[in-house]
């Protein structure tokens, strides 16, 4: 092979990839431009959403409140609206209020508080929450006032306190949430972004015709393959780092209502030092470079841009189920799932943000990594340097 | 100089077998010559010029272009040939001096040199307005003359051109039968294929009839003639296929 005409191929593959507007779209301006675009709709329509229902969810109606002194009030006192209303269900069912409070009395059973409300809608759903945390509150002030009548402490009735610790810091579960996020997009991107530019250096050369003469040129045959693989890779790198960018920002700066402050907390986390971005994009190219070499080699059986799409797709939805299993919580990069490709890169990605990765698991994984970049290189000459595929009819 | 010896090239298709696109065919195309090789729709002419380019390797016999074989030096014929497929192969995204820049890169061509031959091919077929025009956006004649300097960036000994004037018009076709002529007189070894017996009788100065994978005859025009005893090119053509007097038996059904 002739090292010093890759260089000449590599420049005209990716002069001819960026010049069309196909991969453009779908490489660069699609993956750029959906996620901030969906978010920050997203996060309005959840901010709005949340705005509305929690206004909505004031209005309730009471049946039969008389029969519990003060129980009026202390709702009044929550911050409620009542409303009047004789079918608490019906009013329920046709939005007139977001939840009804009935009082039961029945002889020899006690009282009872009935709580009417339409779990389908987030106000409903508020409201009886907090009809709920109002009666509870109603209820252990009559507690207390009795015992106090009675003269018993009001410790009695809070023998302890029960508190969880969460040892995990922000910072790590601020390492789980952006690690699980970058391992899943940038794989999944890399083979959706290289898709395009895959095809249209292999199937599209052989539907304009163009193949036969590059073959007839000095440019050998692994020369060729070489140069296209590395441009391939150039594009899939290219996307992955910018739709990465994009959802990192729009995660980054989007509100996702107020309820989320927790998330809000996790996502104002996001791991930015140059180790931990140098050690994931390192790990990341023997990864892209067999995307790159996979999709050449398949898309070199087509014939047309089309018949190489419909190889493709299945690929890439493929590739989604070893990334869905590497998403699963508690999974862990032993030494021999580090063999496992895709998998391995997604779980190493997560171990990497949230700081608890060995060095051990890195090596085994980039080796696993660099000879399956290998095999599938090598799959690409073969494919390329096969008559039968170059020339199917 | 080519000489072609026993090239033959097998496919094997699933369905119907070994299929013998090129079966055993030997010629010679001397220096300053232009030989044809005519035959109808799937006679083996593409494939024949595709094993002498080095796109396809065959399945027996060889051929040496300019000293070099094309089994066992495929590299050293590529540096020597120009070669044009039937459908131009042009990048439509590039401009015509990416791709002219783009090949002779690849032939070895570099700095002061790359740029002076680019703009001497440039003038030379008349392409210096739409230097930098990309190719879709270039008539069918403009795209066939960068087909044209892209073929001779590196000025090779020899041309091997498949089809070159199918589906130009007259003007277009005139300009790139005047580019051959021009080959020849420079003395390079031009092997083009055609179908098109006005461009075989006015071009080439022998012609080899391939019908089905084998060569029928190979001669001068004259030679031709003399072996069918026919007078026009067509009617060689149609008596070497043996179609002459089928046509003239089913003339005399009908009467």
């Amino acid at each position: 092979m002739s090292l010093n005409q890759v260089p000449v191929i590599y420049k005209k593959e990716i002069l001819d990839t960026v010049r069309d507007r196909r991969t453009l779209i779908s490489m660069i301006i699609l993956p750029v431009a959906a996620m901030p675009l969906l978010l920050f709709v997203l996060g309005k329509f959840i901010s709005s959403a949340e705005r509305k229902a929690g206004e909505e969810a004031v209005t309730i109606a009471v049946r039969g409140g008389d029969a519990v002194p003060g129980l009026v009030e202390a709702l009044k006192k929550s911050g409620f609206e009542l409303a009047a209303s004789d079918d608490l269900r019906t009013a329920v069912e046709k939005k007139e209020i977001a939840a009804g409070l009935e009082i039961v009395t029945a002889a020899g059973s006690g009282t009872e508080l009935r709580i009417y409300s339409d779990d389908t809608r987030q106000a409903s759903g508020i409201a009886a929450r907090k009809i709920r945390t109002a009666l509870d509150k109603f209820k252990e002030e009559k507690i207390l006032d009795q015992l106090r009548g009675f003269g018993v402490p009001e410790t009695v009735l809070t023998p302890f306190v029960v508190k969880t610790v969460n040892v995990a810091p922000v910072q790590k579960l601020a390492g789980f949430f952006w690690g699980s996020i970058v391992a899943y997009f940038v794989v999944f991107l890399m083979f959706s972004g290289g898709m395009y530019p895959a095809i249209d250096l292999t199937a599209g050369e052989k539907e304009r015709r163009t193949l036969e003469i590059y073959l007839a040129s000095p440019a050998g045959r692994d020369a060729i393959v070489l140069g296209k693989i590395l441009a391939t890779t150039t594009a899939v790198l290219v996307t992955a780092l910018l739709s990465i960018l994009s959802v990192l920002i729009s995660i980054r700066y989007t509100t996702f209502g107020e309820s989320s402050g927790k998330l809000q907390a996790i996502t104002g986390r996001m791991p930015l030092d140059a180790q931990t971005w140098g050690l994931v994009f390192l790990a990341l190219i023997p990864t892209a470079v067999m995307a790159a070499s996979l999709m050449i080699a398949i898309a070199l059986l087509a014939k047309s841009f089309k018949e190489a799409q419909s190889y493709l797709t299945p690929l890439v939805m493929a590739v989604v189920l070893p990334l869905v299993v590497g998403m699963l919580p508690g999974m862990a990069l032993t030494p021999a799932l580090a063999l496992v490709p895709l998998f391995n890169i997604c779980q190493l990605i997560k171990e990497i943000f949230i700081g608890q990765f060995t060095w051990l698991a890195y090596a085994i994984t980039m080796a696993a990594n660099i000879v399956y970049a290998a095999a599938a290189y090598w799959l690409a000459v073969r494919v390329f340097k096969s008559e039968r595929v170059l020339f199917r009819t | 100089m080519i000489q072609v010896h026993n090239l033959t090239k097998v496919f094997t298709d699933n369905k119907r077998g070994d299929i013998r696109a090129v079966d055993h065919i030997s010629f010679e195309v001397r220096e300053g010559e232009i030989f044809g090789l005519l035959g109808p729709n799937g006679a083996g002419k593409t494939t024949a010029l595709r094993m002498l380019a080095t796109v396809m390797k065959p399945t027996e016999g060889t051929a040496i272009l300019g000293g070099h074989d094309v089994v066992k030096e495929p590299d050293e014929v590529r540096k020597m040939i120009g070669f044009q497929s039937g459908d131009m192969g042009l990048y439509h995204r590039l401009t015509p001096r990416e791709i002219l820049s783009f090949f002779a890169k690849l032939h070895g061509l570099n700095g002061a040199r790359l740029t002076s031959r680019i703009e001497e091919m440039v003038s030379l077929v008349g392409l210096k307005e739409f230097t930098d025009t990309q190719v879709d956006k270039l008539s069918t004649g403009m795209r066939q003359k960068v087909a044209i300097a892209r073929t001779l960036i590196h000025d090779p000994a020899i041309l091997i051109l498949d089809e070159p004037a199918s589906g130009l018009d007259v003007p277009t076709a005139r300009v790139i039968e005047e580019f051959i002529l021009a080959a020849r007189k420079s003395g390079k070894s031009i092997l083009l294929s055609t179908h098109v017996m006005e461009e075989a009788e006015y071009l080439c100065d022998r012609i080899a009839v391939i019908d089905r994978g084998k060569i029928r005859i190979v001669g001068t025009m004259a030679e031709l003639r003399a072996a069918t005893g026919k007078e026009r090119l067509r009617e060689v053509f149609l008596e070497l296929l043996g179609m002459e007097g089928e046509f003239a038996r089913r003339s005399g059904d009908v009467s």
